[in-house]
């Protein structure tokens, strides 16, 4: 709390300007003005989102509208959500409870799945390409990397074709392949960096003994990249779950279908409680949010290709 | 004998390469060619007819087509719309950012949210805060006194697509940000000493010194964001396309993806949509290579 006092705590300050105080006030001031303002356009959007989903019917569709937050707070619409399927405007019920408890499942699956895969080939592959020379290396990098810039649709309309074959389509595997694929290089990316940056005379040492490269990259490697591999982790988890365009192509049914698709479903065919579709797109974005709070330097990194360090 | 072939780094070369291959050569490359092949046909899957090999008929069709310009110019138009909002609004949070003031951390925790949003949520809750009829941004006008009467915002197709630059600048500007203000930090703070000594004010330092050394960071930011921005599809779909559930896709947003989508699976006409794909990967080759030297210079020497 004490950070955001500005009165009341003069002692703070002086110790970076203490001959000039009232202008590091005004400075202090100017900035958090700024901060208020980056603020608001950032969390605005999704405070609104979030105390639509907790206001009672009457105070969202008051007008003018002057709830900025509930009167009566109720959770009723997520319990709704998940149990009776949310009620609609004529008064009918939507399946909305089976719908989210399928996109949820189907979600977590796809993307841990994926997130997992890529982070042990990832760390495999950026073992290889950081530490052991072999030929055709450069070409075999860059073709894996070019897949990060270029636009995927040259290779989704063919893929469509070519999974419908194999029977893949509306099947959380065919996702989890897409998904593991396409996000591979930029783990792999990730992973050579990270293992760049571990002293090779380690491996030097281990090899004079006569450890083999498994040994290498289980005993030494792995355990000095985990920040590298948590990063990995994350970003796929992260990418996975906001992907929207592979599962609206690549799936059919609720089967399949993730959260992302689950809530355009909602508001394509029914025109839906406005507050019931609050509380989903407060679901979906969840998980996403916490990570952002809570593992935000490990995905910053990864999201900046390494950008920023 | 030991084999050459089977000493054990090769083993585990060919252990660790070989899944990889086989998953991007599958699922990337194989079915790249595969729609270039479509690509040179008039399969079109409404029709019941023969697959004809037609040449590049598709792609000269594209090009004379006025749809695809139009197309075209919107899908670059958004992009010069959002790189400048989008860099303006991350180099004054950039600038905030670098200065030092308690609560700085939390501010830009907080501030990179909007980039972990799921774009496909980003597009709902902006339509709902748009919203004629209820829309909390209606209601911050009103009560502000800005407006008399509650306002239709997303209905006037001519600034719906300023909306979707608007909303993606809203997602994306934490990338550019975090981009600029780690160029920020690595500025040496010497130049500034000298310069000050030197009697620059800060205007000065700042055309002198903080703009010309960004540049880097900016030419990466740029570089990513007009990827990003070329590439729209979610957000447009769920803020103004209205493709979902079988529904007309709304033609004043139609960007060049969306585009694509109707093409191959609205349209079914999968050699044109073929085509196109092919067109847009044209066009994004000059990026996707300067966004690759970058990659590569650092990727693969090793050691």
């Amino acid at each position: 709390m004490s950070d955001f006092s500005l009165a009341g705590s003069p002692a703070r300050s002086s110790s970076t300007a203490a001959p000039k105080r009232p202008r590091e006030y005004f400075r202090l001031a100017f900035l958090y003005v700024c901060s208020a303002i980056l603020l608001f356009w950032a969390l605005a959007p999704i405070y609104w989102v979030f105390v639509s989903s907790i206001s009672t019917r009457t105070e969202l569709y008051a007008r003018p509208y002057k709830i900025w937050f509930p009167s009566q707070p109720t959770f009723d619409h997520y319990v709704e959500l998940f149990t009776s399927g949310a009620q609609f405007r004529d008064g009918g019920y939507s399946p909305t409870a089976g719908l989210m408890g399928s996109g949820m499942r189907n979600s977590l699956v796809t993307s841990l799945s994926a997130a997992a895969i890529v982070t042990i080939l990832g760390t495999g592959a950026g073992y290889v390409f950081a530490r052991i020379t072999f030929r055709f290396k450069g070409l075999a990098f860059f073709f894996i990397m070019l897949l990060m810039p270029l636009p995927i649709w040259v290779s989704l309309i063919a893929l469509f074709f070519l999974m419908s074959q194999a029977g893949l389509i509306d099947t959380l595997f065919g996702q989890i392949m897409i998904f593991s694929t396409l996000l591979l290089p930029l783990g792999i990316w990730l992973m050579s960096t990270f293992v760049r940056d571990i002293p090779a005379e380690i491996e030097d040492a281990a090899l004079v003994d006569g450890a083999n490269r498994w040994q290498l990259l289980f005993r030494i490697i792995m355990p000095l990249a985990r920040p590298g591999m948590v990063a990995v982790f994350l970003v796929s988890l992260l990418s996975a779950w906001n992907n929207f365009l592979i599962p609206l192509i690549f799936t059919r049914t609720p089967n399949s279908q993730p959260l992302t698709v689950v809530l355009t479903l909602f508001i394509g065919q029914y025109e839906v409680a406005w507050e019931s579709m609050a509380a989903a797109a407060v679901v979906t974005m969840l998980p996403p949010f916490l990570l952002a709070l809570f593992f935000q330097r490990y995905l910053v990194r990864g999201l900046t290709m390494g950008a920023v360090k | 004998m030991r084999s050459r072939w089977l000493n054990p780094d090769r083993l585990f070369l060919v252990a660790i390469l070989v899944p990889l291959i086989l998953l991007v050569g599958a699922l990337i490359y194989y079915p790249a060619v595969n729609t270039f092949q479509t690509s040179l046909t008039n399969q079109n899957l409404r029709i019941n007819r023969p697959i004809e090999q037609i040449g590049f008929e598709n792609y000269t069709r594209l090009l004379g087509d006025d749809e695809f310009w139009e197309v075209l110019g919107r899908s670059l138009l958004v992009v010069a719309l959002i790189l400048p909002m989008e860099t303006i609004i991350a180099f004054a949070a950039a600038l905030l950012l670098n200065e030092k003031f308690p609560g700085r951390g939390l501010v830009r925790t907080l501030a990179i949210i909007p980039w972990m949003v799921p774009p496909v949520v980003n597009g709902f809750l902006w339509g709902w805060l748009l919203n004629g009829e209820y829309g909390a941004f209606n209601g911050l006008l009103y009560q502000l006194g800005l407006i008399q009467d509650y306002q239709y915002w997303l209905r006037d197709p001519s600034t719906q697509i300023v909306w979707v630059a608007i909303v993606h600048t809203w997602t994306r500007f934490a990338f550019p940000m975090i981009v600029l203000l780690a160029g920020l930090q690595g500025i040496p703070p010497e130049l500034y000493d000298a310069a000050k000594v030197d009697g620059a004010g800060s205007l000065q330092r700042m055309l002198r010194i903080t703009i010309p050394m960004l540049l880097p960071s900016l030419a990466v930011s740029l570089v990513v964001e007009f990827i990003s921005a070329f590439q729209i599809f979610d957000v447009v779909w769920t803020l103004t396309a209205g493709g979902s559930a079988g529904g007309t896709i709304n033609p004043f947003t139609k960007t060049l993806m969306i585009y694509n989508y109707e093409l191959v699976f609205r349209d079914l006409r999968i050699g044109l949509g073929a085509a196109l794909s092919y067109l847009i990967l044209l066009m994004s080759l000059g990026v996707g290579f300067f966004f690759i030297r970058r990659l590569y210079n650092e990727g693969v020497k090793s050691r």
